[in-house]
């Protein structure tokens, strides 16, 4: 328990005391909630968790999905974060306004409004029914909702990571032979990396981990569209609580390996969380 | 040559307003002028980080003010250095020749030859994290010349460096510019910096370029109450013309012209000063503080043309030089040496008089 290696007074002792007491009372109390749930389940519906292929099923869906969702948010998520980073146009504040909102709406709210869109809107029914992209009660739709929720988390760290690496980098690299590409290319996103795999990391942990909009917008179909949460709901709902804990228990097995490998992979990328 | 005519631009309120410059091939200039006087942007605007307003700017009389940044063959090393922190000291020198799709055997032998050149081949695989500031600053430098630009801008170069260092780097500076050839625009608020590398210097003040001359020039001859100041002049007075003086000490009609034989009476205060030139009405006089002599005030010894009164009321040893405040008509400021300082025995309230002679005495303008 150190800040660093300057010499300390007793007050300063007691500040990281403090500091140490707050961090330890969250990860206690983090570690025996799930030590509940550890305890609270039995070997026979652990077994039924690993054995179901249903639920091996659904496992697949929320890994494969919120991957899909991470990495499409990704792709959005560079060019808009350094358009609002470095581009200045009008409206760009009400732009930037926008681009959080996803974050503020209730989760039911993004399901419930992809389905007045996809089902009460023109445009909605013309990319279903004329271009054929199903996305109600689909699987596409899963990422397509976890995208319209998660995206934000990743557009947001992108725009602070622009802005934390400035203008000067990229002014030089011009002057050195870049283009703006070159000196985006170059400069801008390495610099930037951090943050973005940063904003990477919320995205997934926000798509592996969404329940309401899914339920509303592609429902939960054994086999077909169910994922982790909506299964959790579906067991606890029809008296499985103890194979919902073993499920929920599988959800924060896989999400905390997910997370220490990608901090082992992302380098210091987690300390811009 | 580097031609700028008229640029002008302007970010919020400030503006660089009609600024005009010429500088020759392989001259070290030097851009003087306090912080937020514009010196920045004006760099900026000179290698097309900035889209200027207006005017032109022209390099060998080719018309540059529309091109890239990358075509318009200038080295250009901000305030900060800005080196890329994601790659090593070899990267970061060789990244405009990778840009620009160097040979790679090209490319190490440019390296190479830089790093010699400014004395750094052994950061070559170090990392930016860890470099000291004189190191960050060579390296930067190293980045700015691989591509033997015609110009090299540098912003602020040795700020953030050590006094020692500072020098060192000055000393380098000039080095190489006479090396290479090439020519420097060194952008600073230091005026010994300046006086270490400048062929010619100008002095930048609220995007107006106050005056363009040698630092001898901007010294003895400043154009302005501004410049006077900016150049350390701490001796400004108020006169109003009486009438003409006698000719000047020293010039017979041979040697001078009917103007440099005349001379002007200015009242300051209570008393009269003979200044060159001819001159009417208000005035504004100045005397670099190096230039007020002071002897003691002897018994018996008359007071003779342009010497007055005075008595010190603080001074200061600046290392170099002693800065003696002194009261008397007028206040005024001079720099003494230690052995001139020692000779006068100075304490508060000495009787002293001070010479300010005519030929050191400035006219500034209206």
């Amino acid at each position: 328990m150190a800040m660093n290696s300057s010499v300390k007074s007793w007050r300063d002792r007691i500040f990281e005391a403090v500091l140490f007491f707050f961090a330890c009372i969250f990860v206690i109390f983090v570690l025996i909630l799930i030590a509940a749930d550890v305890f609270y389940i039995d070997k026979k519906a652990v077994i039924t968790v690993l054995t179901s292929r249903f639920i091996a099923h659904a496992l697949w869906m929320s890994i494969w999905t919120s991957f899909a969702t991470t990495f499409i948010s990704l792709f959005f998520a560079v060019p808009t974060g350094f358009a609002l980073s470095r581009l200045r146009f009008p409206g760009r504040i009400l732009a930037d306004t926008i681009v959080d909102l996803p974050i503020v709406f209730p989760p039911l709210v993004v399901g419930l409004t992809l389905l007045v869109f996809f089902s009460q809107t023109a445009i909605g029914r013309w990319i279903q029914e004329d271009l054929g992209l199903e996305f109600v009660f689909q699987p596409k739709g899963i990422v397509l909702c976890q995208f319209v929720a998660a995206a934000s988390f990743a557009i947001r760290s992108a725009k602070t990571a622009f802005d934390d690496v400035g203008w000067r980098y990229e002014n030089v690299a011009l002057t050195l032979g870049c283009t703006r590409w070159g000196s985006f290319w170059r400069v801008s996103l390495p610099l930037a990396r951090n943050g973005i795999i940063a904003g990477g990391i919320l995205t997934w942990a926000r798509a592996f981990g969404l329940f309401g909009p899914l339920m509303i917008f592609v429902g939960s179909f054994r086999g077909r569209t169910e994922v982790l949460s909506t299964t959790i709901f579906l067991e606890q709902s029809v008296g499985n609580l103890e194979v919902a804990l073993a499920i929920a228990l599988l959800l924060i097995f896989v999400a905390l390996v997910a997370l220490t490998f990608i901090r082992l992979v992302g380098g210091s990328a987690l300390v811009k969380l | 040559m580097i031609r700028i005519e008229r640029i002008s631009f302007h970010i919020g309120a400030f503006r660089l307003q009609n600024t005009s410059l010429e500088i020759a091939t392989g001259e070290y200039f030097v851009l003087l002028g306090p912080p937020g006087s514009g010196k920045s942007i004006f760099l900026e605007c000179l290698c097309g980080l900035k889209k200027i307003d207006s005017g032109k700017i022209y390099i060998d009389e080719r018309d540059v003010t529309f091109l890239e940044p990358r075509a318009r063959n200038i080295g250009y090393v901000p305030q900060d250095y800005a080196l890329f922190p994601h790659l090593t000291v070899e990267r970061n020198i060789a990244f405009g020749l990778r840009v620009r799709k160097y040979a790679h055997k090209d490319i190490v032998t440019r390296v190479t030859e830089t790093a010699d050149l400014l004395g750094i081949r052994h950061l070559l695989s170090r990392k930016i994290n860890g470099l000291s500031g004189g190191e960050t600053q060579q390296v930067a430098l190293a980045r700015a010349m691989v591509l033997q630009p015609k110009i090299l801008l540098l912003d602020e170069p040795v700020c953030a460096l050590d006094e020692v260092t500072r020098q060192e780097v000055c000393a380098q500076l000039f080095r190489i510019q006479r090396h290479l050839g090439v020519t420097i625009i060194h952008v600073s608020h230091n005026l010994e910096e300046a006086f270490s590398v400048a062929d010619r210097a100008a002095i930048l003040h609220d995007g107006i370029l106050q005056q363009v001359g040698t630092l001898e020039e901007l010294l003895r001859k400043p154009d302005s109450e501004f410049v006077a100041r900016f150049m350390r002049c701490d001796n400004i007075f108020y006169g109003e013309v009486t009438g003409p003086g006698p000719p000047e000490a020293g010039l017979t009609p041979s040697r001078a012209s009917p103007r440099q034989q005349r001379q002007t009476r200015v009242r300051v205060g209570d008393i009269e000063l003979c200044v060159p030139g001819e001159h009417r009405g208000k005035v504004k006089l100045m005397i670099r503080p190096e230039d007020v002599l002071i002897r003691s005030n002897y018994e018996g010894r008359s007071k003779g043309e342009n010497e007055i009164y005075v008595k010190p009321v603080r001074w200061r040893n600046y290392g170099g030089y002693i800065k003696v405040e002194l009261d008397g008509p007028f206040n005024l400021v001079a720099h003494l040496t230690d052995a001139v300082y020692a000779d006068l025995k100075v304490k508060q309230g000495t009787d002293l008089v001070a010479i300010l002679r005519s030929e050191n005495i400035h006219v500034l303008p209206a």
